[in-house]
Formats: C-alpha cells, structure tokens, sequence
C-alpha cells in the first residue's frame, strides 16, 4: 500500500468504515510507515476535541413554534392557491376589459413612445436595479429548478420556465414575484460570476405580435435582451456583456418549451 | 403527487423530530443565528413540498441534505458575507461539564480556536467534519447529504481532520 491510498483511507480506518481487508492493510501500513503513522494520530484527537467544545445544538423554542406555523400554513396553504390564482385571472381579466377600451388611446401613446416598447425596458430595467439595492432579490432562495417551479404555484397565474442553465456557467439562484406595469410577473434570478441577471416572465398582450426575433435595449448601463414565446413575453436584464447576455438568453430559449398559462391548462 | 398525500401529522412526526440537527448544521454552517433560523424553516417547508412525493428512508440524512442545499443557496443569495458575526449563543446553549473557572476559560478558548480552524477550511472539508464529529453521520449518510461517493468522503474527511489539525497548529504537515 502506498502512503497515498492509506492517507485517504487514515479516516475510514480510524471510523472502522472499511472492509476488514482494506482495514488490515492500512494497519501493517501504519506499522511499517512514521510519516503516516503520525498522521494518524494527529487525526485521532480531532473528533474528540470538536465533539467536546462544539456542542450539537437545541433549536430555539422561537423557532420551533415559527416552523409548525409555517408548515401548518404552507399545508393549509394548497388549497388557498388555488383560490389566489382565481384572483389574479379575475384581476388580468378586469384588466384586460381596460386595455381593450382604452386600446385606441394606447396605439396613439404607443407610436409616440421612445422605442417601441420603451416603457417596458424601463420598468424591467427599474425591477432589476430595485432587486439589486433593496436586498430584495429572492424571495425563494435555490439552485434547484425543481423548487423554484413549483414555488411560482399560486403566487404567479401562470407557470413559469425555469430552466437548468448551470452546465452551461449561468447557476440559478432562486427566484420571485414582480411586477412588470402592473402585472403579476415571475422573475427568476441566474449569476454568472459576481453578475446577476434577472429573468421576467409576464403574459403577452392579446393580440401581440408574436416573434421569434431577440430585442435588444440598452438602459442606464443595462443590457435588456426581449423575446416572446407563445402567450408569454422575456426579458433579461443584466450589467453583462451583451454577447454574454445572448449566450443566456439562447441556453434559457433552448431549454425548455413554452410556458403555459394554467388557466388553459388545468393542473392535476 | 402520485400516491396518496400523507398527513402534516405524519411529516411532523417523521421529520420534524430532527430539527435540533437541521438547526446545528445550519449554525454551523452559515455561523449567523438569523440566517440559520430561516435556513431550516425554509428547509422544511421544502422537506414539505417533496415529502409526499418520495419514498424517505433516512429523514434524518434527508432533512440535512435539504439543509445543506439551503445553507449554500442562500450564501449564493447573499449578497453580503455572514460569516463573520460572533458566535455569541453558542457559549450559553453549550451545556458546560467544567465547574473550575480556570478550566472553563481554557475550554473557551480552545473552542473559539476550533471555530476559528474550522472557518479557515474550505466549505467541503468543513461539513464533512461537522457531520461527521458532531452529527455523528455513517459515512454512508454523509454520502447522501453531500451528494458524493463513499470513498470521497472517506478522503475528503482524512484530508479535512489533517488540515484542521494542522490549522490548530499541532501539526504543519497540511495535507491537502
């Protein structure tokens, strides 16, 4: 045995976690070795002096009761989703009823507008850099595709896409509820280094122009690369590179299919 | 959810027993009292969320591979680093063997240059040791909380004791 593989196995040996062949190897290692031998018994009071000074710890009674509450409230909560998505389709339809009649009115503003749609880069862009300042990135924190999805149930009217971009250098970092003028909006929030980019998702307006084409903005210092997909409308906001920027936007446009609005498809 | 919704009954008796080890391994993980509180809530209101979904045959192992996930996203989150905020509570909840005084002090100290040995490790050497020496985990369900094969663990840990030990400056052979 080589005082390589026998230093990886010092732990295993000392926790009795080998085979009992492995186990006697080491130990006719140890007793020919000095090097290793004195590395294993610099380990062995390791676990000793940390199980003595550093003790387990006892949950505070504090949170004890927060956690029952909230559990009790997330499991009650199921339900309760269902009944806040009610709400906000009755909202978005009460809203759409405006924009109909006001419709009109809003194509005359809208021809006069900066850029096509420049009020809507300026709010993404006001979202990101209030994401930013308040602290308030995340409201569900994880890296995990599989939590973050299911979170936007009952807090957004729709599903959104949470694509698993990792492989490709864009790690997602959790996400939250925004808004994008006025309406209830998914961001999600991805990094790349100390970078952060964030991710609006928001139903499309009826009878908008669907493209596949990639709109690109520049606002206070902010790259903003916009796109529509189906009955939903992107856009991803960040302080990158704008070529680094659409490299995230095409991993995130490859990744997963479109999102659905759940009234169309009912869950379960 | 394919089988039948179990009960929050059944989750808080399964699960929630285990909150004093989610809560130390948070403590230690992230070193900051309010950030280890909304580590293990957040930690078991995902626990909830996947519990009907999957058969769990350690929940103890389980819970903390959830915690451990959530102690590292929400340092990615962070925008600013906790680390570094005094350990305060752990003196009071530390239940303390020693009457002498003199004893006591000692043993302070040797913990605040635990701690201190423990921090200057990177993150993969320092939970493998807490799970192991204060969690008392198998190597087996050390395995499943970090995500990494057994005989990873086995190295990473021998690694681990050697650079702590060597941090403590009992030894400067580091190994690493």
């Amino acid at each position: 045995m080589t005082c390589a593989s026998a230093r990886t196995m010092l732990s295993g040996y000392l926790d009795n976690e080998l085979l009992a062949s492995e186990a006697m190897a080491v130990s006719s290692h140890l007793e020919t070795c000095a090097a290793c031998r004195q590395d294993y018994d610099a380990l062995r009071p390791i676990g000793t002096a940390m199980r003595h000074h550093l003790p387990m710890l006892t949950a505070p009674d504090l949170l004890r009761s927060r956690v029952g509450a909230a559990l009790r409230t997330a499991h009650a909560g199921r339900p309760a989703g269902r009944r806040r998505r009610a709400f906000w389709l009755r909202q978005i339809a009460a809203g759409l009823v405006i924009a109909v009649a006001s419709s009109a009115v809003t194509r005359a503003v809208l021809r006069r507008a900066p850029s096509d749609s420049g009020i809507a880069v300026r709010d993404v862009v006001a979202r990101h850099v209030r994401s930013l300042m308040t602290n308030h990135l995340t409201d569900i924190v994880s890296t995990d595709e599989h939590s973050v999805k299911p979170w936007f149930d009952g807090r957004v009217p729709f599903a959104p896409d949470v694509a698993r971009l990792e492989d490709v250098g864009f790690p997602l970092a959790g996400g939250r509820v925004d808004t994008v003028g006025h309406e209830p909006t998914a961001a999600l929030v991805y990094r790349r280094r100390k970078h952060v980019i964030n991710v609006f998702t928001w139903p499309a307006h009826p009878g908008a122009r669907a493209s596949d084409e990639i709109l690109s903005d520049t606002e206070h210092g902010y790259h903003v690369l916009r796109w529509t997909r189906g009955d939903m409308q992107f856009a991803a906001v960040s302080d990158l590179a704008t070529i680094e920027l659409r490299e995230f936007v095409d991993a995130f446009r490859r990744s997963r299919s479109t999102a659905r609005i759940e009234a169309e498809q009912p869950k379960r | 959810m394919t089988s039948a919704p179990k009960t929050i009954g059944d989750f808080e008796r399964v699960v929630l027993p285990f909150m004093n080890d989610a809560y130390t391994l948070a403590r230690y993980l992230v070193r900051n009292e309010h950030d280890a509180q909304d580590i293990v809530q957040e930690s078991f209101l995902r626990a909830l969320r996947y519990y009907d979904r999957h058969p769990i045959a350690n929940p103890r192992a389980w819970l903390l591979t959830i915690v451990r996930r959530t102690c590292y996203s929400w340092r990615a989150g962070q925008r600013a680093t906790v680390e570094t905020e005094a350990f305060d509570e752990m003196v009071h909840s530390a239940a303390d063997p020693l009457a002498d005084p003199a004893a006591q002090v000692i043993a302070a100290s040797m913990r605040d240059r635990i701690l201190a040995a423990l921090d200057s490790l990177p993150a993969e050497f320092r939970e493998v040791l807490i799970l192991r020496e204060l969690q008392e985990l198998s190597y087996r369900d050390i395995s499943q909380v970090i995500d990494a094969p057994i005989g990873t663990v086995m190295s990473r840990l021998s690694r681990a004791r050697l650079r702590l030990q060597a941090a403590l400056g009992g030894r400067d052979r580091a190994v690493g």
